[in-house]
């Protein structure tokens, strides 16, 4: 079961990672804000919950989010039989995941520069 | 690490930190090359100085400015024309360059005399133009004239005119990408903020690097147009000055080349509040997706979708009349910074070619994190490649087509491996839906043209029939072509025009009710 929970968080990621271009801003703290901006939003669509558009910021992490779900539920549809606890527990290990590779074990040297 | 090392480059042990092949299990943890970092003394790099990356890349594509370099001719020459980027105002910026013309006598008794009134002299030619930028070289740099001092000079003897100076000596970086941060810093510093632009949309972006090669910048902003969206300004290419100084009040930047221009929105995003948007404008399924979202940030994605929908009915057909004579074609994807990550998936997934290296002249490694995620597995990843290691790759991957900028592309083509321009285009403009149908088809006749038989025979010494034709490219491609495809009515070739840019000119434009029009005066 925790392979295929393992599986699942592995095919999500790759999704990300070949069609999407948020997590890799260049600079590390940059990328922690926006993996959780969008992926804060990305569960919150694929629950049915309300999405927040007030800041434009908010809107950009949206516009981002309901991309990365539209794609997520064209190319993966076991998603719609998870429960929302299961979709949580899901988008809470590939954020894990997410960072994991391109912050803290990613191998660019540029990640912890100060300046842009 | 799954390091590569080139038999070339034994001799240089450190390139081994600078080429990877990305294995079955291999992740970004495991699997990045070294990246901008001054190129090793003994590899023979192709990449361009920090001068070339701030006014060839970034600055000459303005359109109404006179860009005059503070050097020797040859700096100006050696970054004029060679890349397409094109304008609409008959592309002034195209067709002249400027330079102050510095001699060894002037680095020993100082040039800002020269610079003062070749300045001058460019205003008076060109009476039409009031701006200018005024780029720093390698040679000025190290005398130390004030150009500033002499712009501002200038500036209070003629009021009517603006000048802007990017301090970006050749030296003053690893490669061109250092020259790119100059500029787009200085011109955040300098000019943002400096004229307050008239708002004429409810969804107001700036377009932000996209250089207008062939056209690129013209397609894309047919699609904003048609989605009611203003470009308040593109960063550079079909760029207005004045209306790059307005970059301040737009409500979105959307950004193409995050490598050249990733600054200047991250700066925008800082001191304004305006968010950054990474889109890709190239390949069927990366624009729609891109375009989808640029509406659902401002809540018109209906619009978005409407676009999709009418340009992939018109265009699906002729993409994948070239796909199928495509699929399985090997292509190294060698280009200088974004497109390696733009085209990796894309060719892969719209035209079903197989990328079989990638490299970069001068990304970071920020830009191979992204082109390594998004190629398939065995692909070769290479930072900063010397000609030797090219030929290599050629010679062992034998790949079917080489996508590269002219000078690497020549070599390619001296051992018979074809090559496309990734940097000018061959037949562009590349981006668009039509653009990308364009680009599959350059690839189909690069791959497929006679002349790689052709070039075989020695009319001089040979036997060869006369009495039979040379096989064209359709005979070539269709050979091993099923009759189900080969008969295909459905598909077809491409059937846009010569120039895919001028018709777009004539088009009118919806006019949408704005939604925060003030209330009427009680």
């Amino acid at each position: 079961m925790q392979e295929t929970i393992e599986n699942k968080v592995g095919d999500l990621l790759s999704f990300i990672m070949k069609n999407s271009l948020w997590q890799f801003n260049s600079r590390g703290w940059d990328r922690r804000k926006q993996s959780e901006g969008v992926l804060t939003k990305v569960s919150e669509l694929l629950c049915d919950e309300p999405v927040s558009k007030e800041t434009p910021a908010d809107k950009c992490y949206y516009a981002e989010a309901q991309c990365v779900v539209d794609g997520f539920n064209k190319n993966f549809p076991w998603l719609k039989d998870l429960s929302k606890d299961e979709i949580k527990a899901l988008i809470h290990q590939l954020h894990e995941r997410l960072d994991y590779q391109t912050i803290d074990a990613s191998l660019n040297a540029e990640l912890t520069v100060k300046n842009y | 690490m799954p390091l590569h090392e080139f038999d070339c480059s034994k001799v240089i042990p450190e390139r081994k930190q600078h080429a990877v092949v990305k294995g079955r299990e291999e992740d970004l943890t495991s699997c990045l090359p070294k990246g901008y970092l001054n190129t090793i003394p003994g590899s023979i790099s192709e990449r361009g100085c920090a001068y070339c990356g701030a006014k060839h890349v970034i600055g000459t594509p303005m359109k109404d400015v006179i860009h005059i370099s503070h050097g020797p001719v040859g700096c100006t020459y050696d970054t004029w024309q060679t890349k397409r980027y094109l304008s609409d105002n008959n592309n002034f910026q195209l067709k002249y360059t400027f330079a102050s013309d510095v001699k060894e006598k002037h680095i020993v008794f100082g040039a800002d005399k020269l610079l003062k009134s070749n300045i001058i002299d460019a205003f008076k030619a060109f009476p039409d133009i009031k701006r200018m930028t005024v780029y720093q070289t390698c040679a000025t740099a190290l005398i130390g004239d004030d150009i500033e001092a002499i712009c501002d000079d200038v500036m209070e003897e003629m009021p009517d005119v603006d000048i802007f100076v990017c301090n970006s000596p050749g030296f003053a970086g690893p490669s061109q990408s250092a020259g790119h941060h100059k500029i787009n810093i200085a011109w955040v510093n300098n000019k943002v903020g400096t004229v307050e632009p008239e708002i004429t949309s409810d969804y107001v972006i700036n377009y932000v690097g996209e250089y207008n090669i062939q056209g690129d910048q013209e397609i894309m902003q047919d699609y904003f147009k048609r989605m009611g969206i203003q470009i308040l300004s593109t960063f550079t290419g079909n760029g207005s000055y004045d209306d790059l100084r307005g970059m301040h009040r737009a409500h979105l930047n959307v950004l193409e080349c995050a490598r050249s221009a990733e600054y200047i929105c991250d700066e925008l995003r800082a001191r304004y509040g305006i968010p950054r948007m990474d889109i890709d404008g190239f390949g069927f399924k990366a624009l729609a997706g891109s375009l989808k979202k640029i509406g659902l940030f401002f809540g018109i994605e209906d619009r978005a979708q409407a676009i999709i929908d009418e340009e992939v009915a018109r265009w699906q057909p002729e993409l994948d009349w070239y796909k199928e004579r495509l699929k399985g074609k090997k292509l190294c994807l060698w280009p200088g910074g974004s497109k390696l990550w733009h085209w990796a998936h894309t060719l892969e997934e719209d035209l079903g070619i197989r990328i079989v290296s990638v490299y970069t002249k001068f990304g970071h490694q920020g830009d191979m994190e992204k082109g390594i995620s998004r190629c398939s597995e065995g692909a070769l990843a290479i930072d900063d490649p010397n000609e030797l290691e090219t030929l290599e790759v050629m010679e062992k991957l034998k790949p079917d087509l080489i996508l590269t900028g002219k000078r690497p592309g020549e070599v390619a083509k001296k051992v018979r491996v074809p090559y496309l321009n990734a940097h000018a285009y061959h037949n562009g403009p590349y981006k668009g839906f039509e653009g990308w149908v364009r680009f599959a088809r350059d690839i189909y006749n690069a791959i497929y043209s006679p002349l790689h038989q052709l070039a075989f025979t020695d009319i001089s010494k040979d036997d060869f029939a006369t009495d039979k034709g040379f096989m064209t490219r359709r005979m070539i491609s269709d050979v091993d072509l099923d009759d189900e495809v080969k008969n295909n009515t459905e598909l077809r070739e491409y059937t846009g025009g010569f120039d895919s840019v001028s018709k777009l000119h004539d088009r009118e434009y919806p006019e949408f009710e704005s939604q925060s029009a003030p209330a009427a005066a009680e």
